[in-house]
């Protein structure tokens, strides 16, 4: 029998729905070197809520200095129409003076913390309509973060300001946060349970205004920190909002694991959002002068293909 | 009549078994019909009551337009909507002041908590799966909005996401939510005074316990804002719980005043209850079958009651009443209730089937209301008649002999009647003489008032307004008011608009494309040589590699606010090779990035020609590899062909030339964008000619005067437009690429609310609907604006061919109302018909039958000639009122003339007969008319406007049957007493006088056709030409019956008392 390939599916029968805070479509530039890989934590040194919220965050947003894929997004509506989108994604990060090795140290470690700033760059290939369509966003940790959009058909460069982070990225059931990544200071932790698989995360919002959820709860895989589930809960108790990890893959590369297939699903809403990520590539040393204005407008194909 | 006698004989015989069988019967149909409400779990099997008050259920659910309607609500995600207005209006700065919208906020979130799913929700009698859909609510803190700012910025946000805390920030929402043209108008009243929530509900049937929910808050919110709660499911549900206290109020106060009128006249409490107990019986045992066979309790059911009542007292009263003129003169109450049951046998029986026929010729109405309606006041004018012959005389039975000592018309063998004694009777004796003296003079009154009847229905106005159904000072009027002054019209009705596709020809198409992509060759080769041209200008200018290509890319783009798609897309090309040649500008100068003003435009000029070429192939690829598909079933099938071919054949020749790099992708690209700009050509609501053809139609209806507002994607494109120019109203138009109006509505979907946008087009972008918001829910008012769209229509044609249809509660409304019309009409036509010929049959006559129709007619054109002249709305329960007319009027003249027939034969003339007539009779006949009509006067007190419609109108129906029974038949008797009475001796069947048999025929055959035509839906051609066929084989066949050995000479005394209808 051939060996099993270490394409991963996650288990029906785990909590319908689960979710992680952000990932999704960033998550997938991710991925982490990890030593200590498959072998679930001894209960002597397990670790504490801090770290387990630090880890999480690394996993899914700062590995890697800089990374792309390809993501195709399907959008079902609650008519059960369907649409789709592809675009290409670059981000980059704000070293924080270290180096990737540094940083996988750091993880290792299990106490550094990683709230650096980012960018990320989106060309979108189609619809046709959206064709050459450019999205630049700098991500601030203590700010609404800044975007900037270049429409070719309107031949329109706009910066847009002063944007809550929790409405929808472009259209999809996914928010901007659940893509750049939610601020780990923003919400209390605790840790619920931790099963054989999962760390089962309570978050909630110390401010309780900033969100229009209660709490969510994660799980998070004990073996590499990677998000499978989020659930959010509304000030009634009743969850209505799931991310689920559909399956994931270990970056050939790096060894990093990475998304491949996500679902956000909105009960209030009704559908869902499937992102389909490919072509995934780490430390690609994509320039940081590229995540600027004027590349909006010139489309640097060199990383995007 | 033997018949009679013997029901009548028997029930006498067995009176204790007929009281306990009736009163058994009744109860067990009672129970039946409780049981499921009273103890749901019991009997499984039974109906329950259902109570359905949603005009919608007015067509049947597979009527086409419903049809139509839940599929257009399902496939632009439209819901039914509750509609809260805030209003304050006597502060200038209206609702739009920190503590006001701090209220919205809080009653929005409230709203947006009402999830049976949820312990909050079921607090407020939700079940789990009802809920408001939060995430379509529209209120100023769940729109967002997008402001533009300095520095070519712009900031999309929630129009409010807190309540402001101070004035000038509240100010400023005003401004921001009046700035958007979907809210102005909708949420936000233009001087912001009102502002208006709109909370969508799973289902309609929840509407009460949302309605009730928000009514507790808003009182805890307190004012000095008004909170009006509405919506049209808020005023079905609240119909249905007010026609529940309608029914429980005024139906037995009816009884009441009847009982009470019956005293007055009969006094005698024990003879009058019988006719309230046959009443109260014959609605309980109809009622109640109805509700065991299911059917639902609807605003035309709930009035089986009150028509019920009066038809079953109707009869009884003639019986008493005579019971009252004859018992003295025997004193024996068995021998007096024989008597007066023998000699009404006949007239109650024609009555009651013709009552019956009438309401039951409804069924014929293509309105399953309507249907069960007629059929079940039909059914229990039966039950009542059934009643009537059974119980009644059983219940005499019960009597004491003592109790009726002294009962009745006091018997003085002088006078034979006490006619002179009341002031009644006094009247009638002197309206008889009248009738006699001056049956001419009447007989023109009764013309004049026919003609003036006949100018008042030519003015009659055919419309309908469920919201009219409550009182105006009812709060839903009342909200209905106030929100249509501040908003653009609370009546939603919607215009779908479909693309017809016309049938795809594969040939025609591969043609079409072959030339699409000659074109595209040829405007990216014109781009190119121009670009080129200017190249080594603009490379003089500049400083560098990068702002070369700058200036370069600059000239090469196309004013976007003027140009067309096709420039637009070979721009896109240019511009994808000149950006792939500035990033490996090394490359292009062999191996320096150093910049060159000579030679870099030069080296570029070759890449560009190359560029082009390749292009050029790459198309014609394209339109060979079309060529070779044109046998292709459809159109993606052939896209899909093309696709996968033409790449192939490029590949190749490529391959041969060594040449795939930057440039041959740049040039592949242009004909891959071509491939998927074929793909969507069945977009066509992302066509700005489309966009504006929707512009027009919805300006056309704004001018029709009752369209206060119209939402329309063509609007959202254009605030798209707008806002990303920096909020400069000049762009507050549609863009002129189909390209830039797809960015716009990609923009749209990347805000807060994407799914907004289902409500006004679908994905596919073939199918779109307008939203027309009407200040009105009359139904002419909507007719207006269905002319005013199909006049525009008819003088502008849309740039590809699109279908229009309506839907919308405020047009299915139109739909049933037309059904309705001339279903009651048609319906009315028949049953007139149907009761002539047993009106003929009656009195084997023509004329007679003809006679008899004579009040009825009269009335029915008093009535409806009245309203029109008054001006009062032909609505739905003025048109059910014509089937009552036919009920009663068709009673008092059966009545009159069938005792009128046997007083003649008794007194030989009609001057002797008249007086006579004028008696018992026609006293009968008064007190039927003064009763009924008082008995319904607390229907004009009720809040429901059907229900006072009902009580006003069944006033004038029993004066004017009244009138035309008591003065216009004895009139015309007089002119026509020959005829009409010459040959009654000889004439015995109805097919033994030719004249009578004719007619008979004719209306047979026109009955018949009727309602065929009603119910088969036969053309009505066909139907003409049938019956044109079957009346003169009628007549011929008339002919010959009527020259039978059996009709030649029939001595009057063997054959009068089987056949005439009523006994000597």
């Amino acid at each position: 029998m051939k060996r099993r390939s270490n394409c991963n599916e996650f288990p029906r029968r785990a909590p319908r729905g689960a979710c992680l805070l952000a990932a999704a479509v960033f998550a997938s530039l991710l991925g982490a070197r990890l030593a200590a890989e498959d072998k679930p934590a001894a209960p002597a040194d397990a670790p504490t809520v801090e770290q387990i919220v630090q880890k999480t965050n690394y996993v899914s947003y700062y590995l890697g200095k800089d990374g792309r894929a390809k993501v195709k997004m399907t959008v079902t509506d609650k008519q059960g129409q369907q649409r789709q989108k592809e675009m290409v994604l670059l981000r980059w990060d704000a070293q924080e003076p270290k180096a990737t090795d540094a940083k996988t140290a750091d993880f290792q470690a299990g106490d550094a913390k990683f709230t650096g700033e980012q960018k990320f760059f989106v060309y979108f290939k189609s619809p046709p309509d959206d064709n050459k369509t450019t999205f630049l966003v700098w991500k601030h940790l203590d700010k609404d973060d800044d975007r900037w959009l270049y429409l070719p058909n309107l031949d329109l460069l706009k910066r847009i300001a002063g944007s809550d982070k929790r409405t929808s990225f472009v259209g999809s059931h996914f928010f901007y946060e659940d893509v750049s990544g939610r601020n780990v200071d923003a919400d209390k932790h605790e840790l619920v349970k931790t099963t054989d698989t999962y760390y089962v995360l309570r978050n909630t919002p110390k401010d309780t205004a900033s969100a229009e959820f209660a709490y969510y709860e994660m799980y998070i895989l004990k073996s590499n920190f990677l998000v499978a589930y989020t659930m959010y809960y509304d000030g009634n108790g009743k969850k209505y909002r799931t991310y689920t990890v559909n399956q994931w893959d270990k970056d050939a590369a790096f060894g990093y694991p990475v998304v491949k297939k996500a679902t956000m699903q909105d009960d209030n809403l009704g559908g869902n959002t499937v992102l389909e990520y490919e072509e995934i590539r780490f430390n690609i040393d994509v320039p940081e002068s590229l995540f600027t204005e004027r590349f909006l407008k010139r489309t640097p194909y060199k990383f995007l293909e | 009549m033997q018949f009679g006698h013997r029901i009548v004989e028997r029930s006498l015989d067995h009176y204790k078994a007929v009281i306990a069988v009736s009163i058994a019967v009744t109860v067990l149909v009672a129970l039946a019909a409780a049981m499921p409400s009273l103890l749901p779990r019991a009997i499984p099997w039974l109906h329950g009551i259902e109570v359905d008050t949603d005009p919608e259920n007015m067509l049947s659910a597979d009527e086409p337009v419903r049809v139509f309607h839940d599929e257009m609500k399902r496939r632009m995600g439209l819901h039914d909507m509750v509609v809260v207005g805030v209003v304050r209006e006597d502060d200038p700065k209206g609702v739009f002041t920190p503590s006001a919208l701090r209220k919205i906020t809080e009653l929005t979130d409230f709203a947006a908590k009402l999830d049976g799913d949820t312990e909050f929700g079921r607090r407020y009698g939700l079940k789990p799966g009802q809920r408001v859909l939060q995430p379509d609510i529209i209120s100023p803190s769940r729109v967002d909005t997008v402001e533009p700012l300095p520095g070519n910025a712009i900031s999309m946000h929630w129009l409010m996401k807190t309540p402001p805390a101070t004035q000038a920030e509240a100010g400023k929402i005003l401004a921001a939510a009046r700035r958007i043209p979907f809210l102005k108008g909708t949420m936000v009243s233009d001087d912001g005074k009102a502002v208006a929530l709109y909370l969508p509900i799973t289902e309609k049937k929840i509407s009460y316990q949302v309605y009730r929910a928000l009514q507790q808050k808003a009182a805890e919110l307190g004012g000095p804002e008004q909170f009006h709660v509405t919506g049209l499911p808020v005023a079905e549900d609240t119909f249905g719980v007010e026609m529940f206290i309608q029914m429980a109020i005024s139906a037995p106060l009816a009884m009441a005043i009847i009982f009470f009128l019956m005293m007055v006249f009969f006094r005698k409490l024990v003879l009058v209850l019988s006719p309230m107990i046959v009443a109260l019986m014959s609605v309980i045992i109809t009622m109640g079958s109805l509700i065991v066979a299911g059917f639902p309790i609807h605003i035309m059911s709930s009035m089986i009651p009150i028509f019920i009542m009066p038809i079953s007292v109707l009869d009884s009263v003639h019986i008493i009443s005579e019971f009252f003129e004859k018992y003295q003169a025997t004193k024996d109450r068995r021998a007096t209730i024989q008597a007066v049951m023998d000699e009404l046998f006949t007239p109650m029986l024609y009555t009651s089937l013709t009552s019956a026929a009438g309401f039951a010729s409804l069924a014929l109405t293509p309105i399953p209301p309507v249907q069960v309606f007629g059929l079940f006041v039909g059914a229990g004018v039966m039950v009542a008649w059934v009643l009537t012959m059974m119980f009644i005389p059983a219940f005499v039975m019960f009597i004491p002999a003592r109790t009726l000592e002294n009962f009745g018309a006091k018997f003085d063998p002088s006078h034979g009647h006490q006619d002179a004694v009341t002031r009644l009777g006094r009247f009638l004796k002197r309206l008889g003489g009248g009738t006699y003296r001056e049956a001419k003079p009447i007989l023109v009154a009764g013309a004049v008032v026919m003609a003036v009847a006949a100018w008042g229905i030519s003015r009659i106005n055919i419309n309908d307004n469920p919201i009219k159904w409550f009182s105006p000072a009812h709060p839903i009027r009342v909200a209905d008011r106030v929100l249509n002054r501040h908003f653009g019209g609370t009546y939603m009705a919607y215009l779908a608009m479909e693309y017809d596709e016309p049938p795809f020809e594969a040939r025609d198409f591969a043609g079409e494309l072959v030339g699409r992509a000659k074109r595209r060759a040829e405007s990216i080769r014109e781009l190119a040589d121009a670009v080129a041209a200017k190249a080594p200008v603009l490379a003089s200018g500049a400083a560098d590699a990068y702002a070369f290509f700058d200036a370069l890319k600059t000239a090469a783009r196309p004013d976007v606010d003027r140009t067309d798609d096709e420039h637009l897309s070979a721009w896109n090309a240019m511009d994808k090779f000149l950006d792939r040649e500035s990033a490996r500008y090394d490359e292009l100068m062999g191996g320096t990035d150093k910049f060159d003003q000579a030679k870099t435009p030069a080296l570029l000029a070759d890449r560009m020609k190359a560029f082009r070429e390749t292009a050029a192939i790459a198309l014609d690829r394209v339109a060979r590899a079309a060529e070779n598909a044109a046998d292709a079933k459809s159109r993606p099938e052939l896209l899909d062909r093309v696709e996968t071919s033409w790449a192939v054949g490029m590949f190749q020749s490529l391959a041969i030339a060594h040449r795939t790099d930057e440039t041959d992708r740049a040039a592949e690209a242009a004909a891959s964008a071509l491939l998927a700009e074929e793909r969507q050509r069945s977009e066509v609501f992302k066509r700005p000619d489309v966009l504006a053809h929707m512009r027009g139609l919805a300006k056309a209806l704004i001018d029709v005067g009752v369209v206060g507002k119209t939402n329309v994607l063509t609007d959202i494109v254009e605030t798209v437009n707008r806002d990303l120019h920096g909020g400069d109203e000049r762009y507050l138009v549609v863009p002129p690429t189909r390209k830039a109006v797809g960015s716009c509505i990609t923009q749209f979907t990347s805000g807060n609310r994407p799914y907004d946008l289902d409500h006004f087009v679908t994905r596919d972008f073939r199918t779109a609907s307008m939203w027309v918001q009407l200040t009105s829910g009359d139904n002419r008012d909507m007719q207006k604006v269905i002319d005013a769209a199909a006049a525009y229509l008819r003088d502008h044609h849309a740039p590809v061919t699109l279908s229009h249809k309506w839907f919308g509660l405020t047009y299915i409304n139109v739909i049933w109302q037309d059904k309705m019309v001339t279903g009651m009409l048609e319906s009315f036509a028949g049953s007139f018909l149907v009761v002539l010929l047993m009106m003929i049959i009656l009195y084997r006559s023509a004329l007679w039958g003809l006679l008899s129709m004579i009040p009825l007619t009269v009335t029915i054109a008093a009535i409806y000639g009245a309203v029109g002249i008054l001006g009062k709305d032909y609505d739905m329960p003025t048109a059910v009122l014509s089937s009552l007319t036919l009920g009663l009027a068709v009673d008092f003249a059966i009545h009159f003339l069938s005792r009128g027939q046997v007083l003649y034969a008794r007194l030989g003339s009609w001057e002797k007969t008249a007086p006579a007539v004028f008696g018992e009779p026609a006293r009968a006949i008064t007190r039927n008319i003064i009763i009924i009509a008082a008995g319904f006067l607390p229907l004009l007190l009720a809040p429901l406007v059907p229900y006072q419609t009902v009580g006003s109108l069944l006033a004038t129906i029993l004066l004017a049957s009244g009138v035309g029974t008591l003065l216009l038949l004895p009139a015309l008797i007089r002119v026509l007493e020959k005829r009409l009475f010459r040959a009654r001796a000889k004439v015995m069947g109805v097919t033994c006088n030719c004249a009578t048999c004719v007619v008979s025929a004719v209306v047979l055959t026109a009955a018949v056709a009727i309602n065929a035509y009603q119910f088969f839906a036969i053309r009505i051609t066909t139907l003409t030409w049938v019956s044109l066929a079957a009346v003169p084989v009628l007549a011929l066949l008339c002919g010959r019956l009527s020259r039978r050995t059996k009709c030649a000479l029939q001595p009057p005394a063997e054959e009068v008392p089987h056949e005439t209808p009523v006994e000597l």
